[in-house]
């Protein structure tokens, strides 16, 4: 047999093999689980794709919370076991993943997904089939009105609430110094144009003029023109509703035009450890967001700072605390109506306590309203001496704020 | 007024940007047909190295130029050899869009194996500094990018009007077998034409990352815009190519000015549509894109 010949048998070999394999070798399902063996958790996640990086986070935030969980007695006696789907970051196949895990791999819970554009279409097949449905990153608007009863987002505030207690701070500033323009520039991505629109009307109810509003497509990566209008219009306060690259490209470029605001925000990107080294010192004064500090003094959060350092050598991002958020509050409810199984019965009762209660976890305590959104506000932090400290609110400050901000 | 004219100062250096970056794609097609969806790729590889010469010297980026100008042309001599040159003449265009855009996905995910997905930015001790200009700021960054842009494009256009290889270069654009019948080695030439051409990536990813964030995936917010701006030009045509790429880029960005950044946007394609209309050899190529 020459070698072309074997190598076509071969390979008609593998393929058989393939198909086989992909017909009958799929994991027989076990059923719902009541009783004593493992609870089982679904959740897909963007593993691969355009949220990799915060998808990976919020996989290392459900695994520590699992592993947590099981050292210390598991969940209503039962160990907890994840079964964790790629989705690569697509909405098409999000909802799919979630079919298969209720369906086909038959969890007795699931966990939400990472980001608004996979939040929506995971929930809808939640609710479907009547389950609970708790997600760690799903801020937008866009996700609490779709009527969902099902879901609950486990963080302290929607977008458009992030900036609450900035936009309180500067309407309590006295009149001679309080800034009098504004201008914003938003991606148009539903979380990023959230936080800067929800500002945005705070400020311009309290008389503040908006000078310029621009918003730019995901792709933009030159910020010359945006940067010019806004250096044009010599606003008191600038503010990003940004993501990463646009939020750096963008103070880089409003420095090179030579303009200095008095105040200056920008979502996401203050929080994340490259920033200073793109920006440099020039970061002094800069404001941003946050739903999440290591530092914050809730009981359960100093439990997961120590944990979670201790199993990855460094402390958790808010990715990680989100979705160790997301653990607490199901076990919360889970705990309270004494059921973890796929039944209507058992899932309609978790979802009406949750309704109903408040839990206390690593981002403090929260509770929602009848579609899933939190009652809370984000942290503002600043960089301040070139560390980055919570300035507002009052109760929670490590640092005054800085106003006006120093030269960048 | 001062806004236009800010905006325009933008647009020029801009366009030089877009020059620089573009003119490799000229040569690729120029000399052998082939479309080169792996260009911007390449642009991101170089950033990258520029970077990690950077963070790891603290030199300044444009030193990074010595290795990555050679080391780029070996490696465009080698893409040339080893792949394009093994594709059959009759489809090579159409085939050649495969092959390049297989070499942009493995360069990304080389990109991202090595450097992973955190976005990147050369920390520069002159990255906000300024020259004023009649009342307009002149970034210094943005300044180099285009000094860049025009030493290359010069030197460019000495090598091919100007010296021996220049003129086989161009006789193997202009007809492979009569060039080949004067005794021209035309697989030699097209393997330096386009060792050549990736040689110019090296220059255009440092000049991208003096001012801009880096990671993987950028190249494909690059390969649209440098692909309307050789066709606008005229398949083919280095100097087409850069007065296209200066005049869609000062278009952009006046356009941003009433029109906001996503109908902005929407120029380049704009063009190339009407291009292809109108004049679909491009406004600059002639003879070569009409053969096409």
């Amino acid at each position: 047999m020459d070698l072309a010949r074997r190598m076509r048998i071969g390979a008609l070999g593998a393929v058989a093999a393939l198909l086989v394999g992909g017909c009958f070798g799929g994991r027989p399902a076990e059923g719902g689980s009541g009783g004593d063996g493992p609870i089982r958790i679904g959740v897909s996640l963007p593993l691969t794709g355009d949220f990799s990086e915060p998808g990976k986070g919020v996989q290392r935030g459900y695994e520590a919370w699992a592993k947590h969980v099981n050292e210390n007695g598991g969940l209503l006696g039962r160990q907890v076991e994840l079964t964790v789907l790629d989705d690569q970051s697509n909405a098409d196949r999000v909802a799919a993943d979630y079919e298969r895990l209720i369906n086909s791999d038959r969890v007795d819970l699931v966990f939400g997904p990472f980001s608004t554009r996979l939040v929506i279409p995971a929930a809808q097949v939640a609710r479907d089939y009547g389950f609970l449905f708790v997600e760690p990153a799903g801020a937008a608007a866009e996700v609490f009105e779709q009527g969902f009863e099902n879901l609950f987002y486990a963080a302290p505030a929607v977008a458009q609430d992030h900036y609450d207690h900035l936009a309180e701070a500067i309407i309590a500033m006295p009149e001679a110094t309080r800034p009098r323009t504004a201008a914003y520039a938003a991606m148009d991505d539903p979380f990023a144009q959230g936080t800067a629109n929800g500002l945005k009307e705070k400020l311009a109810e309290a008389g503040i003029r908006t000078v310029v509003d621009e918003v730019y497509p995901p792709n933009t990566t030159d910020f010359g023109s945006i940067a010019a209008k806004i250096a044009d219009s010599r606003a008191d306060v600038v503010v990003g509703g940004t993501q990463y690259q646009d939020a750096v490209n963008l103070i880089v470029a409003l420095r090179q035009l030579g303009y200095q605001p008095k105040l200056a925000a920008f979502s996401t990107a203050p929080t994340n450890p490259e920033f200073p080294a793109a920006i440099g010192a020039q970061t002094e004064g800069i404001l941003s967001p946050t739903g999440y500090t290591p530092e914050a003094d809730y009981p359960s959060n100093n439990e997961f700072v120590d944990f979670y350092t201790r199993e990855h050598n460094t402390a958790p991002t808010e990715d990680e605390a989100n979705a160790w958020t997301t653990g607490q509050v199901v076990a919360a409810a889970v705990n309270a109506a004494g059921c973890a199984d796929p039944s209507p019965e058992c899932q309609r009762k978790l979802i009406d306590w949750l309704h109903g209660n408040e839990v206390q976890t690593v981002v403090g305590p929260l509770k929602w309203d009848a579609v899933g959104r939190p009652q809370g506000a984000h942290l503002i932090q600043q960089y301040v001496g070139g560390e980055i400290r919570i300035v507002l609110p009052a109760d929670a400050e490590e640092a005054e704020l800085v106003y006006p901000k120093p030269a960048w | 007024m001062s806004l236009v004219f800010q905006s325009l100062v933008l647009g020029v250096l801009m366009g030089g940007l877009y020059a620089l970056l573009a003119a490799g794609l000229t040569l690729y097609f120029g000399v052998m047909r082939v479309v080169m969806i792996a260009h911007s790729a390449f642009l991101v590889l170089a950033a990258y190295l520029a970077w990690t010469f950077t963070v790891h010297t603290g030199l300044d980026p444009m030193l990074s130029l010595l290795v990555t100008v050679p080391l780029f042309f070996a490696l465009g001599v080698a893409v040339q050899r080893l792949l394009v040159a093994r594709l059959r003449p009759a489809t090579l265009t159409m085939m050649s869009v495969l092959l390049t855009f297989a070499v942009a996905l493995v360069v990304e995910g080389l990109l991202g194996f090595v450097f992973s997905g955190t976005h990147r930015r050369i920390p520069l001790s002159y990255s906000g500094a300024r020259l004023e200009l009649f009342g307009a700021s002149v970034a210094l960054v943005k300044l180099i990018a285009f000094g860049l842009a025009v030493v290359t494009l010069a030197g460019l256009h000495v090598l091919l009007k100007v010296t021996r290889f220049g003129q086989a270069l161009r006789a193997t654009m202009q007809h492979r077998e009569a060039a080949r019948l004067l005794g021209v080695d035309t697989d030699r030439v097209a393997g330096f034409g386009f060792g050549l051409g990736l040689a110019t990536a090296a220059v255009g990813g440092t000049a991208l990352a003096l001012d801009s964030t880096i990671y993987p995936s950028l190249h494909w917010h690059w390969i649209g815009p440098l692909m309307a701006i050789i066709v606008v030009g005229g398949l083919g045509s280095v100097a087409g190519a850069a007065v296209a790429a200066l005049v869609l880029g000062v278009g952009q960005n006046l356009l941003q000015l009433p029109l906001g950044t996503t109908w902005a946007q929407t120029f380049f394609y704009a063009a190339l549509f009407l291009t292809l209309i109108l004049r679909p050899q491009g406004f600059f190529g002639g003879r070569l894109a009409q053969r096409f």
